[in-house]
């Protein structure tokens, strides 16, 4: 019955049922959840997300945050792998310095922030002491939204932009030096062989990090809950609330869908703006 | 325009390695200087220094009257073309050999001729719109030559451009770069492991060994009078054969034979002659070695064959008609006056 043919199916049919249990089918389930209400087919469950006095809020939260962290990361974390390529001694360490945050889950990174920046965080205690604040200030609050969005920004910054430079490290190294070296005889500066050859070739990397890192930028939730709770409304949060608060699985589960859509619709754009020709060889 | 290039004492120390150990080169505007030796030798390192791809350690480079030490690649007016191509896989083929010119910022209107002259001269010119992926190795490596010839640069820089071509492919394209390069009279430097290549393509040879520059002449002398035991085996083959000799007055004996020893030198000498400068003899003479043939190799124009004189390997070749069979033995009669000798200790010449 397993013959030499039919073994790679083999071998690949734990992990199928595996996602077909455990993603799929919830996946599937959570679906008909959202366009149902007492057993009927309806876009109830949507009305409700969309009429109530949060979602507005939660979805353009999402989206600048979105839009912001993930440029800056981006940016970062090519850089970073851009000084990695300079660097000889001590490449390595300062790879296993750089990809910590990658080990923590969210929830503590968004706890490591907190203790930071709370009212009796560390920061506001040496800000203090050096005489720059009068007293404990409050910066995680709803009053001062601006100052809460910047701090997400920074703790989603600080927590996952490494994931982001390890794509782009692996995809720099894959680069032949001779390219760049071609291109530095031919004329071409530090910043024109970055721009017209680095990046070009680099392009499928670019495509896996974005696409990763804007997915999962859109599930954010457990730094915002543990900086702002609700003060920062976003729409896994609202998700999150639904279900657990709220008990309403329908609008939980339309709130899903919707996170779903929005993630699609931005892996078709990268699909389609750095697409890489397939090329015969 | 071309220029000459001028290095003096040009070393290169990689960590505790030393790769060149003061190497001195003096190239003629439009002259073919083929670097040639084995893998590790330093050939490549010297190449990239030239390019400014490798910064010197010590030592002092000129292209043409301007002093170079220092200053980036595209500030020596110089092209390359490298091993692997390095044809860019996202840019089509025009706009590879237009690269180096849109670095310049010159004209459309002046590019464009340009890069069709350069593809013409490399006959690819129906390749333009292609991409590197879409072209077979030869033709890639069409493509860089172009890209560097298109530079229209005082010195053309090649490190092993043909290394990676299959063996016809390297005949026929051989053949074309010299004829090319000798209508372009370019000054070019050429790096090679291939001696063969070197034989054809050079103006000049610059054997190198161990981070030196061991012999710098024409092909024909490097031939025919190598500096030392390493390019006599280096170069030709199959390779110099060498033999030790005895030195007893004023005469060197190896195998029976008695020849006349160089005047240079005291110690222990080795003799060193080409197979195709050894005839096989009819009958015993004085200045004859003796030999006994164990292997012979028809090759086609010629055998070759394997004999062992005073146990030591020695190689002739024969006409191909030869009758000569293995296990038969033979008398030598060397070429008068292509005979070499080396001092055994140091393998330099005597003369």
């Amino acid at each position: 019955m397993i013959s030499e043919k039919t073994l790679p199916y083999w071998l690949l049919a734990p992990s199928l049922v595996f996602l077909i249990a455990l993603f799929a089918y919830p996946f599937a389930d959570a679906f008909i959840i959202a366009f149902q209400a007492d057993g009927q087919w309806t876009f109830e469950n949507f009305r409700t997300m969309a009429d109530d006095i949060n979602f507005g809020l939660s979805f353009w939260n999402t989206l600048i945050l979105v839009l912001i962290v993930v440029p800056l990361q981006l940016a970062i974390a090519l850089t970073m792998a851009m000084m990695l390529t300079k660097i000889r001694a001590g490449r390595d360490l300062v790879l296993y310095v750089w990809t910590i945050p990658l080990g923590i889950s969210d929830l503590a990174a968004g706890v490591v922030w907190l203790a930071l920046l709370s009212e009796r965080g560390y920061i506001n205690t040496a800000l203090s002491a050096l005489g720059l604040l009068d007293g404990p200030t409050l910066w995680l609050s709803y009053e001062t939204p601006v100052a809460l969005f910047v701090a997400v920004i920074f703790a989603e910054v600080w927590r996952a932009t490494a994931i982001v430079m390890v794509i782009l490290v692996a995809g720099v190294q894959l680069i032949p030096k001779e390219y760049n070296e071609a291109a530095e005889i031919f004329g071409a500066s530090a910043w024109q062989r970055f721009i017209k050859i680095t990046l070009p070739l680099l392009k499928p990397s670019l495509q896996t990090a974005l696409i990763l890192r804007t997915l999962l930028a859109f599930e954010v939730f457990a730094v915002v809950v543990a900086l702002g709770g609700r003060d920062l409304p976003v729409l896994m949060g609202e998700a999150f609330l639904w279900q657990f608060d709220y008990r309403d699985s329908g609008v939980a589960s339309a709130y899903a869908v919707l996170i779903l859509l929005i993630s699609i619709a931005f892996t078709l754009v990268y699909l389609r703006v750095l697409r890489v020709k397939e090329e015969p060889q | 325009m071309a220029a000459g290039i001028y290095v003096d004492k040009v070393r290169k120390v990689f960590g505790t390695f030393e790769a060149l150990k003061s190497v001195s080169l003096d190239v003629q505007p439009e002259e073919f200087t083929v670097l040639l030796g084995p893998s590790g030798c330093g050939k490549t390192t010297l190449l990239r220094i030239i390019a400014g791809l490798e910064t010197e350690t010590s030592g002092v480079l000129k292209i043409g009257d301007k002093q170079v030490n220092g200053l980036p690649p595209r500030d020596r007016n110089i092209a390359m073309v490298f091993q692997n191509y390095a044809v860019f896989p996202h840019l089509t083929i025009f706009e590879n050999i237009a690269f180096g010119l849109r670095m310049k910022k010159l004209l459309n209107s002046e590019i464009e001729p340009r890069v069709k002259k350069a593809a013409g001269m490399m006959h690819i010119e129906h390749l333009l719109e292609r991409y590197s992926g879409q072209l077979s190795g030869g033709q890639r490596q069409r493509v860089a030559v172009a890209r560097a010839l298109a530079m229209e640069p005082e010195v053309l820089l090649m490190d092993e451009p043909l290394s990676n071509l299959d063996a016809l492919l390297r005949l026929e394209m051989r053949a074309e770069l010299k004829g090319l390069l000798a209508e372009s009279r370019t000054t070019t430097i050429y790096v090679t492991h291939d001696q063969v290549e070197a034989m054809s393509l050079a103006d000049r040879i610059a054997v190198m060994h161990g981070g030196h520059i061991i012999q710098y002449d024409s092909p024909i002398q490097v031939y025919q009078n190598p500096a030392n035991e390493f390019c006599g085996g280096f170069i030709g083959n199959p390779p110099m054969n060498f033999l030790q000799a005895e030195r007893r007055n004023g005469h060197c004996h190896i195998a029976g034979a008695a020849l006349t020893a160089p005047s240079q030198g005291n110690g222990r000498v080795t003799l060193g002659i080409r197979p195709e400068d050894v005839v096989v003899a009819e009958a015993s003479a004085a200045d004859h070695l003796s030999g006994h043939v164990t292997v012979v190799e028809p090759l086609g124009p010629h055998n070759l064959l394997t004999l062992s004189v005073d146990q030591q390997l020695f190689r002739v070749t024969t006409a191909a008609d030869s009758p000569i069979r293995s296990g038969q033995e033979v008398h030598l009669a060397l070429a008068p006056g292509r005979l070499r000798w080396f001092d055994s200790e140091s393998g330099q010449a005597l003369h």
